[in-house]
């Protein structure tokens, strides 16, 4: 098991936003969080990796455990484990944009790691070439496409040789002639058995590329199963209603 | 205007002194400007309290009264400085102030999710900080710093009060011993303009540097 959350719940004021959550995912397991805007799909991403404070309930990534009532200190040190093993992908890309593409990818290896610069270069290279983008090693994110910029970000993400990859809606912010290279990327990542945890709208992809769907709405998991399943015949109303209504905004797309 | 040249040594020592204050003030009010600002920002109240205060009395009262609560009203208590001692202590703590508040604004216009991406990457606060956050905001904050640097360098006439002999005592004295205005006030009013000027390409140069990737 990858990733184990038990009872993981989180509030914003009093706003319960996350209610109990029971949430695996399997070592090389591909997941989809599907859901309309507001449920949660985010937030739960973000609790994975500490970058929301867990109201309740306690999750465990690649062997870390956390608590959410354990010490503040406690929690910290053990998310900044987690971290080191997990990477995240972020819908505006974050790039660093003082630093050039190649910077931006060994940052965490020079910093984190405390790679010799020489190594780290070396491993920068490799991964921009894996992204595709090995002339762009000198470019600054303010000279690169949004799909380039995204690809940087993976590769990124993929430098502290994560045991997990989490996306949170990686080409929403995408034109769409740009959508095609990012998932192409995640595509190959997935065929090479990364673990995946993937917040999308790309119903092709999930469909194509995700082991399992699960589905979201109003702060827990509603419905999950396989994608060929989950799409043909969901069994709950609101996965019904949201297909309906996704399918029919998108449906020229399919 | 003979009269400038003639005591132009004299002159240029006074600049070199505003010059020097200016400099030793810049230094450590950044150096201070950076603390309070970090202050400003942590998570502890009683840090966040102290430093807002020390900002609202700095910017709620005259540099003059600053300068001269350094030098006789420390006295008072036993503790005598020099007069340049003073004038680099006051001057400091008061440009200190106004820059905590250049770069506390600096910090706070790096996007959220520039720490987050750091977070995410594994480092810890203060590396997330110091590679990706300071670096940013010093771009932001390099133009008002800059205005900040060329008010400092006029800032320190006031401390002629506290007879340290920079440009403008310098060129008081003289006019004591001449009996003419004019022609010092010309000149000093000439090596001010020069010397800020000067300051201006310099930042102008950083500005630029900082902003390559932009
Ligand atoms: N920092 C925050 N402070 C207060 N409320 C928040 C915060 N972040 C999220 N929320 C609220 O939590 C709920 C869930 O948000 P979340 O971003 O997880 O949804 P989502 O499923 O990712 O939606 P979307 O598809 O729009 O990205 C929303 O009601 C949102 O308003
Ligand atoms: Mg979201």
């Amino acid at each position: 098991m990858m990733i184990r959350t038990t009872g993981l719940s989180k509030s914003f004021h009093n706003h319960e936003v996350l209610r109990s959550i029971d949430f695996q995912v399997d070592k090389t397991e591909i997941v989809v969080l599907l859901g309309p805007s507001g449920s949660g799909k985010s937030t739960l991403l973000r609790c994975l990796n500490g970058l929301e404070e867990l109201s309740g309930g306690s999750l465990t990534v690649n062997g870390v455990d956390v608590d959410s009532a354990m010490s503040h200190r406690e929690k910290n040190a053990r998310f900044r484990e987690i971290r080191r093993q997990t990477g995240m992908v972020f819908q505006q890309f974050n790039l660093y944009p003082h630093k050039t593409a190649l910077e931006n990818v060994i940052e965490s290896l020079l910093i984190v790691k405390r790679m010799p610069k020489a190594d780290a270069v070396a491993a920068g290279e490799r991964l921009l070439k894996r992204v595709g983008l090995a002339e762009k090693r000198d470019a600054y994110p303010s000279r690169l496409s949004g799909g380039q910029q995204q690809r940087v970000a993976i590769a990124r993400a993929l430098a502290m040789e994560p045991a997990v990859m989490l996306f949170d809606e990686p080409t929403s912010a995408l034109d769409p002639e740009l959508v095609g290279e990012v998932l192409d990327v995640m595509r190959e990542l997935a065929g090479e058995g990364m673990t995946m945890v993937v917040v999308t709208h790309e119903m092709k992809f999930a469909r194509q590329v995700a082991n399992r769907v699960v589905f979201m709405d109003g702060g827990v998991i509603v419905e999950q199963g396989e994608p060929a399943s989950f799409f043909q015949s969901p069994q709950t109303e609101r996965a019904r209603r949201f297909l309906n209504q996704i399918t029919g905004e998108r449906g020229d797309k399919e | 205007m003979q009269l400038v040249w003639d005591n132009a040594e004299f002159l240029l020592r006074g600049a070199r002194y505003t010059l020097q204050i200016t400099l030793v003030s810049m230094i450590f009010g950044v150096l201070i400007g950076m603390i309070v600002a970090l202050a400003r920002i942590s998570g502890i109240r009683p840090v966040r309290w102290i430093a807002r205060f020390y900002v609202s009395v700095i910017r709620g009262t005259p540099v003059l009264v600053q300068i001269f609560f350094v030098y006789f009203g420390l006295a008072d208590y036993g503790l005598r400085l020099g007069s340049l001692t003073a004038a680099y202590l006051a001057l400091s703590i008061n440009v200190g102030a106004y820059l905590s508040e250049t770069f506390r604004g600096a910090i706070l216009s790096v996007p959220k999710g520039q720490m987050e991406a750091a977070y995410a990457a594994g480092m810890t606060t203060w590396q997330a900080y110091r590679r990706i956050i300071f670096p940013q905001a010093a771009r932001v904050a390099i133009a008002p710093m800059g205005n900040t640097f060329i008010g400092m360098l006029k800032e320190t006439s006031l401390v002629s009060t506290i007879a340290v002999t920079e440009l403008l005592r310098s060129a008081q004295l003289l006019i004591a011993q001449y009996y003419k205005y004019t022609p010092f006030y010309i000149g000093i009013a000439a090596m001010y303009w020069v010397m800020s000027t000067l300051f201006s390409i310099v930042l102008h140069a950083v500005e630029k540097r900082l902003s390559k990737a932009y």
